[in-house]
Parts: structure tokens; C-alpha cells; sequence
């Protein structure tokens, strides 16, 4: 049973949702210089970051809080009239308050930790609010359960969240393991690797798809559904991808919307523009859409907005639906001569391309082998 | 006798412990029960039960889980680990507040000391709260959907609360839950630190695992939730409090631990018991364990 995609607000580099879908469309990159972070400590110079004019800690936490209220109230979802959930996926939490504590910067209530108290504050009435570490696809899973409280009738409404800022111990760990220091992200290109952090936060609120109407008295509806994600664990490397297991969260996917491969006309791909990450996802597509001809549009935002960790899914999916609602494919920002192994995908390069699609499967992926894929639909 | 309900009960969910371990390193005689007390071990001794390979980068609360999922899987100690595929219909789901929050502060520390270089690329799993889960699964070979929960005091029921979910959703035909704290010193800084906890109770490091399945599938002990119309007179709690004095708080293993000592109670011949979990700042959860 699909649910509707009531409401949602964005976060980036670039500001809102629809600044930010613009500045994909012009395929800009929001790589900077890092102002917020030393990269004398964690050897990485470049990212994607929000830039506060005064950074205070919790910065995760008020970006998420922000995108709440903008999309319950986008959904006209009053939580204080419906029994309404809040599932929020994070890659860090707040860890950068931890990281502060631990070099003798910072006190802090260790609840700040995760998200209950900032969401109780922002959205008065929300009821159970559960964070989900979840790595780089830690919102995709939130979107999962998401739908299944509404389906098996546990909530009236569910608040989606992924929230992320930047840890210097995740940069530390990024710069380490790079071959080169890198300036910016370049998804499936085949000459330049290497991951750059971004900063986001995404909400957004999910309401029982009701045919006859009543969803307007449960909020505005909005004009994309969402049909089912499909979820696994490669349980086979805590760092590395593994094509198998990426196969089996897609495939779920398409079980649970009950739609085929041939349906898909975009797809939103993780291209985290990594050695590891891109083949095996351009290997697993190549894979699922093997028998369709000519095979769904790709693209992939991370070569704009960066690796937005827990919001990255749900970054994804907000950039979907306001791609299906203008009938138009964002190109791969950064993308010059695409991997051989992609050389079968229709990846959108260089400029915007219009499309009739109506289905769209948005991919995320995460350390510990954690897969969440996403379909989509305009109603 | 409680009087009937005047509303009819609103959906309860339901699963049936088919398995469970705790595993409380250090723990007083007494303070579990004498049959769950097991070669309870988090520093190199837990190679005595699991084996050598793949320890050494594990830190404290990846080994104190890994332990309990191999004892409530009954696995004999150093049994070879599984091979082949991983199992699509096993699911993981691991309440942890503090898991990796040594491994974080350790590399901050030795970025401002020593730079980015000083930093090994055996802690970048850490660096990421999902750990746990992630090498739990690969473990074991557990392929089915992978969650992490972080609420705080509530997060041990929650996932037993989760774990119910995927089992409705059909997203999983078995769940392993874990609930796991470590008790280094950064941990314990943290947990002083929060505003939920009396003064004075030191965090406890423990792990306790539930192997989850569906209620009709199995006979074994069911967990409920969902609200306890006509049940609020359940005779027996187990609640955090209960062992705080004996054992220490174990924060977001707590909902696990207790609901593990819940079904040794209902196996040992006891009646429905519920089981409580929270704390005033992140709320409070119950489930009822009863006999099948």
C-alpha cells in the first residue's frame, strides 16, 4: 500500500529545497574551502558545508528542528491532532559535541545526543521520536519503517528525518584513506575519486494514501507517492560496498511497490564518486535494468550538495520529487568521462533533461554494508 | 481479576523470544539469575568464546555483542564462524547509546595532538554509530535489514519495539536485538552527564540479545506491546531501578537486559511480567512478557 508524500523541507550547501533542485539543475558544485573545520587536524581542505555566520553546537539538531516544522506545516500536519511518529536517520548524531568533550572544549546534556528533545521542542505534540544511526543511508531505512507504521495502521502520520553535520573524526578517517586529496565530488567518472563530506538535514512527512479523498482533511495532499523501500545488509564488509547485497535492497524495493524494473524511468544512484562505491552500484544497475531498453535516466546529486551521510536518502528523495513535479532529470554535477562500468547506464551529464517519467528509484547506501532503495511515483 | 476493558483493546503486537543470552561482565552472584550467568567477557577473553580472528579492531561494545548473539544462538565457544551467503530473512537491530563514543573521542583527541596522520584506518568503522549492527551482521551472517537505535534511556525497548515492526512488515522471518553499553571513560563521562539518571549510578557495561520471531511461529515466551488496556495490574515489573543498586545502569541496553530477565522469570514457571524502560527526560516504554 503506497503512502503519500504529504510535505518535505531541505537544508543544504545551497540553502532550501528549491534553491537547492535549481543549483542542481545548473549542475553547480558547493565544495568550498572549509570554514567550520581545521583541516590541520583532519588533513581534508574541501566540503560542502552550511555556512552559519555563528556556529553554535547541535547544528544537526536545529537544521533538522527548521525542516520539521517547514514540512509538517507544508503537509498541514497538526502532530498535536494525529498520532504522528518521528523516525530521524543519522549518520553522527551529535557527535561533534562528544569529539568538543573529549579535547576538554564542552559540557553538555548527553540527551542532546540524539534528536527527541530538539524535535519535542520544535514540533509541540510529536509523539515517539526514534534516531536511527544508519550511516550514509540511515534515512532511507527511517523512510521504511516510516511507511510500515503507517500501513499496519501504528500512526496517522510519520515525520522522515536524516540529519547530518561534519565530525572531524569522519574527515579525519575520509582523509586517510584517500589516494589524493580531493577538491570536489565527481560521481561515476572514471578519472577522479574520492569522497567529500557535505551538511544537510531533510524532513519529511508521510500521511496514509487515501483514494477517496480524506487525505485532504489529513493534510494537503501532495503529488508524489511513495510506493515501497526495499531494505538489506550486505553482511560482508564494514567499509565496503558489495554489489550482491545492494542488489537484494533493489529488488525488495520492487517487490514491495510491486512494480518492474521497466517501470523506472530515473534513478536517483548514491554516486558517492568512491573507487568502491561507484563501480559496485553502476555493476548492480547495469544488473536490474539489464533487460529494459533503453534503461531509466541516472543521476546522481552528490557531485552538488556533497555526502550528506544520514540526509543523504532522503536529500535524494526530496530532489526526486521536485524533479517529478517539473517533469526534468538534474544532470550529474562534476561527471567529465563516466566509468567503464557505467558505460551502459544513461547517466544525465553536462545539462538538465526533460522527461515524462512518473516512477523513480532514489539509492542509498551505507557503512556496515547497510541498502536502502526507494520507488517513487507521481500521483 | 481486572475488570474487562470498556474500549475494545486497541492492535497489540506480538513475537515469541525463541532465544536470549545476557552477558554482564563482572556481574555479582546474586545479582542474575545463577543461569544466566555465563562466560560474561568484553577485553581479550572474549577470544575464549568467539575465537581470535577478527577481535583485535572490535572495540568494548562490539565485544560484549558479538558474545551475547553467540551464546543466544547456541554456539559452542570458538565454534567456527558461518560461511556461505548471508541469510536474507535474519534481521539486526542494536540499541547503543555509547558504542562507538570512545573510538570518536579518541580520534579527536589525536587529530589536535598529532594531526590527521595519527589516526589509523583501523577505527574508521567506529567512526560511524552503526557499528555494532554492521559487524554483528557480518559476523554471523545476517543479511536481512540492519538498524541502529540511539534514543537514549528508552532505546532498548524501542528496538524490541522495531524489531516487531519488520517482523510485521515482513521485512524479516527472525530478528537478533542487541542491547549493548561499554563503560569506558569516556562513556562514563557522557553518562554522568546526562540529565535522566539519578546522581551517583555508574553506567554498567552489559549486553543482553532477544532472537525475535513471529508469535504463531514458535513456542517460547511472547513479548507484547502496544497499550496495556486491563494489563496495568500485571503482577511483576521489571523495571532499571530494580538493578541499579547491584548492577549500575546500562542505559540503552537496559530494555533488552530487563526483557531477557522477564522470560527467564515466565520460563522459570512465573506469570506475565512487564517489563519498563525510560527515564523522565526521553520518556518511558513498557512491554508485557507472558507465558505462551
Amino acid at each position: 500500500m503506497p503512502v503519500r508524500i504529504a510535505g518535505s523541507a531541505v537544508r543544504s550547501c545551497f540553502g532550501d529545497g528549491p534553491a537547492t533542485f535549481a543549483a542542481l539543475l545548473r549542475a553547480e558544485c558547493g565544495a568550498r574551502p572549509l570554514r567550520h573545520q581545521d583541516p590541520a587536524r583532519s588533513g581534508v581542505e574541501y566540503g560542502y558545508e552550511i555556512h552559519d555566520p555563528t556556529p553554535g553546537p547541535f547544528r544537526a539538531s536545529a537544521w533538522l528542528a527548521d525542516c520539521a516544522r517547514e514540512a509538517l506545516a507544508a503537509a498541514g500536519v497538526d502532530p498535536a491532532a494525529r498520532r504522528t511518529t518521528a523516525i530521524v536517520g543519522t549518520g553522527l548524531r551529535e557527535l561533534p559535541a562528544v569529539e568538543a568533550m573529549a579535547v576538554g572544549e564542552a559540557r553538555f546534556r548527553t540527551e542532546s545526543l540524539h534528536f527527541g528533545a530538539a524535535l519535542a521542542g520544535a514540533v509541540p505534540g510529536i509523539g515517539e521520536v526514534h534516531t536511527l544511526a544508519g550511516a550514509c543511508s540511515a534515512g532511507g531505512h527511517a523512510l521504511a519503517l516510516a511507511q510500515d507504521l503507517i500501513e499496519l495502521g501504528e500512526a496517522d502520520a510519520v515525520l522522515v528525518g536524516g540529519t547530518d553535520a561534519m565530525t572531524v573524526s569522519m574527515l579525519a578517517m575520509i582523509g586517510r584513506v584517500a589516494e589524493t586529496p580531493t577538491t570536489r565530488v565527481r560521481p561515476f567518472d572514471a578519472d577522479d575519486h574520492g569522497v567529500l563530506l557535505g551538511e544537510g538535514a531533510v524532513a519529511v512527512v508521510l500521511v496514509p494514501d487515501d483514494p477517496a479523498g480524506s487525505a485532504g482533511a489529513a493534510g494537503r495532499a501532495g503529488h508524489v507517492r511513495l510506493l515501497g523501500t526495499g531494505l538489506s545488509c550486505d553482511a560482508w564488509h564494514e567499509t565496503a560496498p558489495d554489489h550482491t547485497g545492494i542488489l537484494r535492497a533493489m529488488r525488495d524495493a520492487f517487490d514491495r511497490a510491486g512494480r518492474a524494473p521497466g517501470d523506472v524511468g530515473v534513478v536517483y544512484a548514491h554516486g558517492t564518486g568512491t573507487a568502491l562505491n561507484d563501480p559496485a552500484e553502476a555493476r548492480a544497475l547495469a544488473e536490474l535494468f539489464g533487460e529494459c531498453d533503453p534503461g531509466p535516466l541516472v543521476t546522481a546529486v552528490k557531485g552538488a550538495v556533497g555526502h550528506t551521510s544520514g540526509g543523504s536518502a532522503l536529500l535524494s528523495l526530496a530532489m526526486a520529487v521536485h524533479g517529478l513535479e517539473a517533469g526534468v532529470v538534474p544532470p550529474v554535477s562534476g561527471l567529465r568521462r563516466p566509468l567503464p562500468e557505467a558505460a551502459g547506464l544513461r547517466l544525465v551529464r553536462d545539462a538538465p533533461m526533460r522527461t515524462a517519467a512518473s516512477t523513480v528509484q532514489i539509492d542509498a547506501f551505507g557503512f556496515g554494508g547497510v541498502n536502502a532503495v526507494a520507488l517513487i511515483e507521481a500521483a | 481479576m481486572a475488570a474487562p476493558s470498556p474500549a475494545p483493546a486497541p492492535p497489540v503486537m506480538s513475537a515469541a523470544v525463541t532465544a536470549y543470552a545476557l552477558h554482564v561482565p563482572g556481574d555479582k552472584p546474586g545479582t542474575l539469575p545463577a543461569a544466566l550467568r555465563g562466560p560474561a567477557c568484553d577485553g581479550p577473553e572474549a577470544a575464549e568464546l568467539l575465537g581470535r580472528k577478527g577481535l583485535l579492531a572490535k572495540d568494548q561494545a562490539t565485544r560484549l555483542a558479538l558474545c551475547a548473539v553467540h551464546r543466544a544462538l547456541g554456539r559452542p565457544p570458538r565454534a567456527p564462524r558461518p560461511t556461505g551467503p548471508a541469510d536474507p530473512g535474519a534481521a539486526v537491530v542494536v540499541s547503543s547509546n555509547l558504542g562507538n563514543v570512545a573510538t570518536v573521542a579518541k580520534i579527536a583527541r589525536e587529530t589536535l595532538d598529532q594531526g590527521p596522520r595519527a589516526v589509523s584506518p583501523m577505527d574508521a568503522p567506529g567512526a560511524s554509530s552503526n557499528v555494532i549492527a554492521g559487524a554483528i551482521a557480518i559476523w554471523f551472517r545476517l543479511g536481512g535489514p540492519n538498524l541502529t537505535v540511539c534514543s537514549g534511556a528508552t532505546a532498548g525497548l524501542d528496538a524490541v519495539r522495531l524489531a516487531c515492526l519488520l517482523l510485521r512488515a515482513g521485512r524479516a522471518r527472525r530478528v537478533v536485538v542487541v542491547g549493548v553499553e561499554p563503560d569506558d571513560a569516556d562513556a562514563a563521562l557522557l553518562h554522568a552527564a546526562r540529565a535522566g539518571v539519578p546522581p551517583g549510578v555508574p553506567l554498567r557495561a552489559a549486553a543482553a540479545c532477544l532472537v525475535l520471531e513471529p508469535a504463531e511461529a514458535a513456542r517460547a515466551p511472547v513479548i507484547e506491546l502496544g497499550r496495556f488496556a486491563g494489563r496495568e495490574d500485571a503482577p511483576a515489573a521489571w523495571t532499571p531501578g530494580e538493578l541499579a543498586g547491584d548492577l549500575g545502569d546500562t542505559y540503552g541496553a537496559a530494555g533488552v537486559l530487563l526483557t531477557g530477565l522477564a522470560v527467564a522469570d515466565v520460563e522459570g514457571g512465573g506469570g506475565p511480567t512487564r517489563v519498563i524502560c525510560g527515564d523522565p527526560e526521553d520518556g518511558r516504554r513498557e512491554l508485557l512478557v507472558r507465558p505462551r
